[in-house]
């Protein structure tokens, strides 16, 4: 059927299939999108595996391997920046490098993130849910011990 | 036995410097009622717990765990009326902030809330669009582009369905005033959507909302509940429906475009312009996409009138706009002032000066994309002509303050790291272009790059304004070029000695 190849792919899609919500949920549920099932999404939505792997690898909040028990997010926004917030990154990838040997290694993964609006009480990380601001340096082992 | 009714923010920030901490202690004694707010906004002074006296409210501020013993008996504190971060403010989009709890209807109503809906829906569409023309009322988002048009060429389309959408991808560094509005003020947001969808006749409403803002989407998720179960989103005979969307990190979906790819559930990639959104947007229908503040500031434009709005501000800037103060300043916080203060003036006399111990080195404004100025160029206007003339931005009011400890080429990295991030790839101006001015200062920051490079740079630049499909590309430049304009000797000290 050459008409359907040459079909934009927008006006293929029903409203109803709409692959970035489906990873969301998928994603909300599992913690992550395994590569494994792409083709059983794209069927089910009836779009290619490519278009659900173009979404997939678009957004930068999907993934596609299990994150640690908590997600650890600096904020790296200008705000975030002028008071300093590399060197807070610096003293969390520290602190998770010294407890890494241990055997609950896999207990943080440390991502940055461009600005989650606590920009007045900056600097902020978000530890899953929970954002802390007016983070010091110093203040980051007592920070993460709490969630260990 | 007498209650102490006693007044705490809810806000994600509020939160941050410690509410939560104090809710708690606050949950024992049986003589405390604790109602848990939206902010005022005078971020520097939380977490700050308020009371009722015979004169309005009376604030404990930066108060910790010890201090509650003065709160619970009422010893000390300062009049709300004293603090002068709040009363030289014009408070019309976040005049109820810091007073009422954000869910609760009833409080909205009795403050006027709905009035503007009211109004909208005695008079005809046309009469709506003539109202916000006579507002002047431009959108708030960043592209400052006047409402009333959008709404027209929205109006006039013929289509079997048409869409409002709010902007809730409040993606620009430094500013957290849509999320203060969603956490605190949602029905104000709803009742901006409502007037939209009745002036365009639009029968569905998304809130598209990045997935940094978890609180947000819940209060606005519960508000539209509560508005549905008040039968408050019947318009025009039929149930209008909102929904929230979540995004997913990507910084170019605040681009209305981009959004709407988003929205229809593939990658963020701009779409070239024309066709415009009000004509062909979502799904190819007609559609509305505004920012989180312009809708919020709908409802007091139709309550008290065009006119009135238009009375406020400078020329070419009317009404209030809302500033989000950041960075190495001592009052950090949320200032909605009528357009016109310059920038010293706000930073001024609401920032308060600079933190302890540090000196003014830059201030940027409008986010990410926004240029900088250095201290010797602070006297210029708020509002969206002069900034234009400066090729600055306004974006959307964020305001970010460096102190004399940052290293502007590694600010100016981290800026165009930044974009070639974020980047659509949609166009190669912005997708090339980012990763080979990020290179460039990279090499700068590395000590191998010759005077050359600096002109690349520029010439780069130059590429990505006149030539980028969207503002990301097109906007991009500016901070770098503005850091390589004021701190040239910073640049040129890092260049490698021609032997």
């Amino acid at each position: 059927m050459p008409h359907e190849l040459i079909k934009p792919s927008r006006l293929a899609l029903p409203p109803e299939a709409n692959i970035l919500r489906t990873l969301i949920a998928i994603q909300a549920s599992d913690g992550y999108v395994p590569l494994e099932t792409l083709p059983d999404i794209a069927a089910r939505l009836g779009v290619t595996e490519a278009d659900v792997a173009g979404v997939l690898t678009y957004y930068p909040d999907l993934r596609t391997t299990p994150p640690g028990r908590h997600v650890v997010r600096v904020c790296m926004g200008e705000s975030c920046m002028a008071n300093h917030c590399p060197a807070v990154l610096h003293a969390i990838e520290a602190y998770v490098r010294l407890k890494s040997g241990e055997k609950d290694g896999n207990t943080f993964t440390i991502e940055k993130v461009y600005c989650v609006g606590n920009c007045a009480v900056s600097p902020t990380v978000v530890v899953d849910q929970d954002v802390h601001g007016r983070v010091q340096p110093l203040e980051v082992p007592a920070l993460l011990e709490r969630y260990r | 036995m007498t209650i102490a009714r006693l007044y705490l923010s809810n806000d994600t920030s509020s939160k941050a410097a410690g509410a939560d901490r104090l809710a708690k202690l606050l949950e024992e004694p049986t003589d405390v009622q604790l109602v848990r707010t939206s902010s005022r906004g005078a971020f520097y002074l939380e977490p700050m717990i308020e009371r009722d006296a015979p004169s309005g409210r009376v604030a404990w501020t930066n108060i910790t765990e010890a201090d509650l013993e003065h709160v619970l008996a009422g010893q000390g504190g300062v009049s709300i009326d004293s603090i002068p971060y709040l009363t030289r403010q014009t408070r019309v989009t976040f005049a109820n902030f810091g007073i009422t709890e954000p869910l609760a209807l009833d409080e909205y109503q009795s403050r006027g809330g709905f009035k503007g809906l009211e109004a909208a829906l005695a008079m005809a569409p046309e009469a709506i669009i003539q109202e916000l023309k006579v507002s002047r009322l431009r959108g708030r988002g960043g592209a400052a582009f006047p409402v009333w048009s959008k709404w027209e060429a929205a109006r006039q389309t013929d289509a079997d369905q048409k869409y409002v959408v709010v902007n809730a991808d409040e993606g620009d560094a430094g500013t957290y005033c849509d999320r203060m509005v969603m956490e605190g003020d949602p029905f104000r947001l709803i009742e901006g959507i409502l007037i939209c969808a009745h002036a365009i006749g639009a029968a569905k409403g998304y809130i598209y909302c990045r997935q940094e803002y978890p609180a947000a989407a819940r209060v606005m998720r519960a508000a539209i509940q509560k508005a549905d179960e008040a039968e408050l989103l019947e318009l025009d005979g039929r149930t209008f429906s909102i929904e929230v969307v979540l995004g997913a990190g990507s910084y170019v979906c605040g681009e209305e475009t981009a959004l709407l790819e988003s929205l229809e559930g593939r990658r963020g990639i701009v779409r070239a312009k024309p066709p415009y959104p009000a004509v062909s947007g979502l799904y190819q229908r007609p559609t509305i996409v505004s920012n989180v503040l312009t809708f919020a500031t709908l409802p007091s434009v139709l309550a008290r009138g065009g006119a009135w709005y238009a009375s406020l501000g400078t020329e070419g800037s009317r009404g209030t706009i809302a500033l989000q103060i950041g960075g190495r300043v001592k009052q950090p916080g949320l200032v909605e002032v009528p357009f016109g203060m310059t920038l010293r003036q706000v930073l001024e006399e609401f920032g308060g000066g600079m933190a302890e111990g540090a000196k003014c080195k830059a201030v940027q404004v409008g986010g990410p994309l926004g240029s900088l100025f250095p201290e010797s160029k602070l006297d210029i206007p708020i509002c969206y002509d002069a900034f234009a003339n400066a090729g600055a931005i306004l974006g959307h009011g964020g305001i970010v303050v460096y102190d004399d400890s940052t290293d502007m080429v590694d600010l100016a990295r981290h800026f165009m790291a930044f974009t070639s991030d974020e980047s659509c790839g949609k166009c190669t101006p912005c997708r090339i272009g980012s990763v080979r001015s990020r290179e460039l200062l990279e090499l700068i920051q590395r000590g191998g790059a010759q005077a050359s490079d600096l002109a690349l740079l520029a010439d780069l630049g130059d590429t990505m304004k006149a030539t980028s499909l969207c503002a990301l590309g097109g906007r991009a430049p500016y901070p770098v070029m503005t850091a390589m304009e004021h701190f040239a000797k910073e640049f040129s000290s890092k260049l490698m000695r021609q032997s």
